[in-house]
C-alpha cells in the first residue's frame, strides 16, 4: 500500500486551489473517495468536516429497539430493556437460569432438558462473569432494567444528584420564566430531535454567565441576584462518611489497597470510567451497565441544507433513503506502481523468499522509489456514471510563494518532475452487468475511436513505441488505465506527493442550461462547444507515490 | 524432532471419526468422541489418548511433542481452528475458536480458553479448575461454576446431534483393530 490517492474538499480553504501537498496541514483537506459526499444542488464535493450532522433516531445496538426521542432522556441514554454490558470485559450479557438443584454430581447419559429454574442471572459468555457473584438475581427473565432500576436509584450518588436537582428546581423554574427565551436560532430544515438537542445545548443556564464578553456586566449583576436567592445546600451524606459507604475515596481506599492480594481485586480504569460517577476501586463493586444507545445520523450540505445522507428509520435496516456519495459521481482513481507490483510478483514466485513475503510488502527497499531514477505509475479511472465521460488531467504546479518561503531555510529544487497525458481520456459508461462480448465494442466503438484519436494526437502515440509510455495503456469495461511518469532528482527525499487537477466532461441530465455558476467551485464552466448538454466538473486530488528511499539506507538493508 | 511414530490408531466403535480427519502416530479415541473432517491429531513424539464425549471441530490441531502420553479427558470441546499442545487436559473444558495452548500448560477441568487467546507461558504451569482465560491479552478469572449442569447438557446434545449428522455426509474411519 505504497501509492494512494485522496480527493480534495475545498471547505477549509478560501480559494478553490488546494494547499501544497508537502505541508503537513494539507492532509486535513484531502480525504479518501469513500468518505466524501456530493451535493447535487451545489454541484460540489462535501466531506465529513463540513457537512451538518443531525440525529435521525436513537436505538439500542443490542436489541435494535428504536427508542422514541422523548424517552431517551428519562432512560438516561441507555437501553431500558434487557441489554447489559459485562462490567469486567464489556461484552453483552445474556440472561440465564440457574442449574436445577439437587443432582449436583449428575453425569447421567440421559439428556435432560436444559431448562433451568429461577432465579435468573446475567452471564457473560466471554469472561464467564455472572451477576450472582455480586448478588444480583432476578425472579423472571424479562424487564431486567426495571428490576435493576431500584438498585440504580438507591445508589448514594444517584440519590445525592436527585437531592441536588430538587434543591435547584424551584430556582431554575423561577429564573427560566424570568429570562427571555432564546429562540433566535434559525433552524429552517431541522428535524425536531436535533432542534431539541441543540436548543438544550444552547439554553442559558441561569446563574451562569452566557459566553458573551459584551454582556458581562449585565450577567454579573444577574449572578449576584441569583446568589442571593439560593439557600444553602445541605448534602444528604457527609463527605467524610462517603468513603465508609463504599463509594470510593478517602481512607477506606487506602486501607483496601494496603490489604490487596490480587491485582484482579482492583477495577481497571477502563472498567470504571464508563460510570457516570466516581466509582469504587474494588472490582467486586462493579455493576452491569445498561448498554448505551446509539443514533442514526443524517447529513446535510452546509451551503444549501439539502440532505446528503438519510438512513432508513428502522434500526434493523442498513440502507439509506438518501445517499449522495461522491463515489457515485466522481471517477474512482486507483494508483499503482508497476515496478513495485513486478517486484512483489517476483518475490511470490521465488519459493525461498516466500516466508518473508509479509515483511517484503512493507519493505521500502523493494517497493520504494530511488532518487535519480524514472518511474512509471498507473492511474486506473473507473467511471460510475451511466454515460461515457472524458477526463483531462493536469499536474498542479506549487505556488511560487511557497517555494520562496522554503528557499529561505534551504535552497532546494523541485525534487521530482511528473508528466501526465495531456489529451482527453475517454472512459466508457458504467453498466449494471458488464459482459465481455463483441458487440460491446460496437456499442461504444464510435466514441472510442474519437477518444483514441485524441489520445494519439497527444503524447500517447509518441510514447507507445518506447518502453515507458505516457498515455492510455488499457481500456476494460468502464475502467481506463493511463500511465504517467515521474522523474526523481538526485536529492529527492520524503514522499512523492503532487496535486492533480482532474476535470471531466459528462452529459448532463437536466435540460436547462447551467447558468448558476458557483463562485467557490471551479465547476460548471460550460466548456463543450459541439454538444450543448455536455457539462464539465473538476476536482483536485493528491497523488502519493510513496516514500523515496535513500540510497545509503537501502544498501545497509541489503547488507544486513 | 524425534522420528515420527508408527501409526497405531484405535477408535472406539461409538466414536465418530471421518476419513477426512488427519490422524498421525499412536492415537486412541474414546467412546462418543466426535472428530470433524479436516481436524488434525498428530502424535509426533508420544501417543495421544482422547477420552469420551469430546468434540474436535474443523481445523483443530492437537499435537503431542513430548514422549509422555498426552491425555485428554471427557466432554471437552475444541472449537474451530484451535491448536492445543497441552500434555494433559481434564474434563469439561472449552478451548474456543483460534485459541492456542502451548505445551507448557496443563489444563485441569472446567476451564475455558477464550477465542483467539494465546496461552504460551515459558514455564510449566497448571490451570486451576474453573479458570477462565479471555480477552486479547489473555486475562484470567475464576468461573463461579454456576450453570455448569446446563452446559454439560448442552455439550451432550451437541455431540448427539453431530453423531447423527456427520455420518450422513462423511465416510467414517475405523480403527486399526477392526
Amino acid at each position: 500500500m505504497s501509492a494512494s490517492i485522496e480527493y480534495y474538499c475545498p471547505c477549509l480553504a478560501a480559494s478553490p486551489h488546494p494547499p501544497p501537498p508537502h505541508l503537513a496541514s494539507s492532509s486535513y483537506s484531502f480525504h479518501p473517495l469513500h468518505n466524501l459526499y456530493f451535493c447535487e444542488e451545489c454541484d460540489a464535493v462535501r466531506c465529513n468536516r463540513c457537512v451538518l450532522v443531525e440525529v435521525s433516531g436513537y436505538f439500542c445496538p443490542n436489541c435494535l429497539f428504536e427508542v422514541p426521542s422523548a424517552s431517551v432522556r428519562a432512560e438516561k441514554n441507555r437501553c431500558a430493556r434487557n441489554c447489559f454490558n459485562c462490567p469486567i470485559c464489556r461484552n453483552t450479557l445474556s440472561v440465564v437460569a440457574s442449574d436445577p438443584e439437587g443432582n449436583e454430581g449428575r453425569m447421567s447419559p440421559i439428556v435432560s432438558n436444559t431448562l433451568g429454574e429461577p432465579p435468573f442471572f446475567l452471564f457473560c459468555n466471554n469472561c464467564r462473569w455472572d451477576s450472582a457473584e455480586i448478588g444480583i438475581t432476578f425472579e423472571k427473565p424479562t424487564g431486567l432494567a426495571a428490576q435493576l432500576q431500584k438498585f440504580e436509584d438507591s445508589a448514594p450518588d444517584a440519590l445525592e444528584f436527585e437531592h441536588l436537582k430538587e434543591h435547584f428546581e424551584p430556582y431554575l423554574r423561577a429564573s427560566s420564566s424570568a429570562l427571555p427565551t432564546t429562540t433566535a436560532h434559525s433552524h429552517h430544515h431541522v428535524n425536531p430531535i436535533t432542534a431539541a438537542a441543540s436548543s438544550a445545548l444552547a439554553r442559558d443556564v441561569p446563574g451562569v454567565g452566557k459566553y458573551n464578553p459584551l454582556t458581562r456586566s449585565r450577567v454579573g449583576r444577574d449572578k449576584n441576584a441569583g446568589k442571593q436567592e439560593i439557600p444553602d445546600y445541605n448534602s444528604r451524606v457527609e463527605i467524610g462518611t462517603l468513603g465508609a459507604l463504599g463509594a470510593g475515596g478517602g481512607d477506606s481506599d487506602v486501607e483496601f489497597m494496603r490489604r490487596l492480594e490480587d491485582m484482579a481485586e482492583v477495577a481497571a480504569l477502563e472498567q470504571r470510567w464508563v460510570n457516570s460517577w466516581t466509582a469504587s476501586l474494588r472490582s467486586s463493586d462493579l455493576k452491569p451497565l445498561r448498554i448505551p444507545l446509539q443514533v442514526k445520523k443524517s447529513k446535510r450540505c452546509p451551503a444549501c441544507r439539502h440532505i446528503l445522507i438519510k438512513p432508513e428509520q428502522k434500526s434493523q435496516s442498513t440502507r439509506y433513503k438518501i445517499k449522495l456519495v461522491a463515489a457515485n459521481y466522481l471517477p474512482a482513481i486507483h494508483v499503482s506502481l508497476p515496478h513495485a507490483i513486478a517486484a512483489m510478483e517476483l518475490m511470490k514466485r521465488s519459493p525461498s523468499l516466500n516466508k518473508s513475503l509479509s515483511s517484503v510488502v512493507d519493505d521500502p527497499s523493494v517497493t520504494g522509489l530511488m532518487p535519480g531514477k524514472t518511474y512509471a505509475f498507473h492511474l486506473a479511472f473507473t467511471n460510475p456514471l451511466y454515460d461515457p465521460i472524458q477526463v483531462r488531467l493536469k499536474k498542479v504546479q506549487p505556488k511560487p510563494m511557497v517555494n520562496t518561503d522554503e528557499d529561505h531555510d534551504k535552497p532546494r529544487r523541485v525534487p521530482f518532475q511528473v508528466s501526465l497525458p495531456t489529451a482527453a481520456i475517454g472512459i466508457a459508461a458504467f453498466a449494471e452487468a458488464w459482459e465481455y462480448e463483441d458487440d460491446e465494442e460496437d456499442m461504444f466503438g464510435l466514441e472510442e475511436d474519437d477518444l483514441d484519436m485524441d489520445a494519439h494526437g497527444g503524447t500517447g502515440k509518441d510514447g507507445r513505441g518506447k518502453t515507458r509510455t505516457v498515455g492510455v495503456i488499457e481500456r476494460r469495461a468502464n475502467t481506463t488505465v493511463i500511465s504517467g511518469e515521474v522523474i526523481l532528482t538526485k536529492e529527492a527525499r520524503g514522499n512523492v506527493r503532487f496535486n492533480m487537477l482532474v476535470s471531466y466532461t459528462y452529459r448532463s441530465d437536466d435540460p436547462e442550461p447551467p447558468e448558476e455558476n458557483e463562485d467557490g467551485t471551479p465547476s460548471r464552466s460550460h466548456a463543450a462547444p459541439k454538444a450543448p448538454e455536455m457539462k464539465n466538473f473538476s476536482f483536485y486530488t493528491v497523488v502519493d507515490l510513496g516514500p523515496v528511499v535513500r540510497r545509503e539506507e537501502s544498501r545497509s538493508e541489503y547488507d544486513a | 524432532m524425534p522420528p515420527a511414530m508408527r501409526d497405531k490408531i484405535t477408535i472406539h466403535s461409538r466414536a465418530v471419526v471421518p476419513q477426512d480427519a488427519e490422524l498421525k502416530g499412536d492415537i486412541t479415541i474414546g467412546a462418543g468422541t466426535i472428530v470433524h473432517p479436516k481436524a488434525t491429531i498428530f502424535a509426533a513424539a508420544g501417543p495421544i489418548v482422547i477420552g469420551s464425549g469430546c468434540i474436535l471441530e474443523e481445523a483443530v490441531i492437537l499435537v503431542n511433542r513430548r514422549k509422555e502420553v498426552m491425555r485428554i479427558g471427557d466432554d471437552n470441546l475444541f472449537e474451530v481452528g484451535c491448536r492445543v499442545e497441552s500434555p494433559s487436559i481434564g474434563n469439561m473444558n472449552t478451548i474456543s475458536a483460534r485459541a492456542r495452548v502451548h505445551h507448557t500448560v496443563r489444563i485441569s477441568s472446567y476451564c475455558f480458553i477464550g477465542a483467539g487467546c494465546l496461552l504460551v507461558p515459558t514455564e510449566d504451569e497448571i490451570l486451576e479448575e474453573y479458570t477462565v482465560v479471555y480477552g486479547p491479552s489473555a486475562e484470567r478469572r475464576n468461573w463461579s461454576g454456576r450453570g455448569k449442569l446446563q452446559e454439560a447438557d448442552l455439550r451432550r446434545k451437541h455431540a448427539d446431534y453431530l453423531k447423527e449428522m456427520l455420518p450422513k455426509f462423511n465416510r467414517l474411519r475405523r480403527g486399526d483393530g477392526t
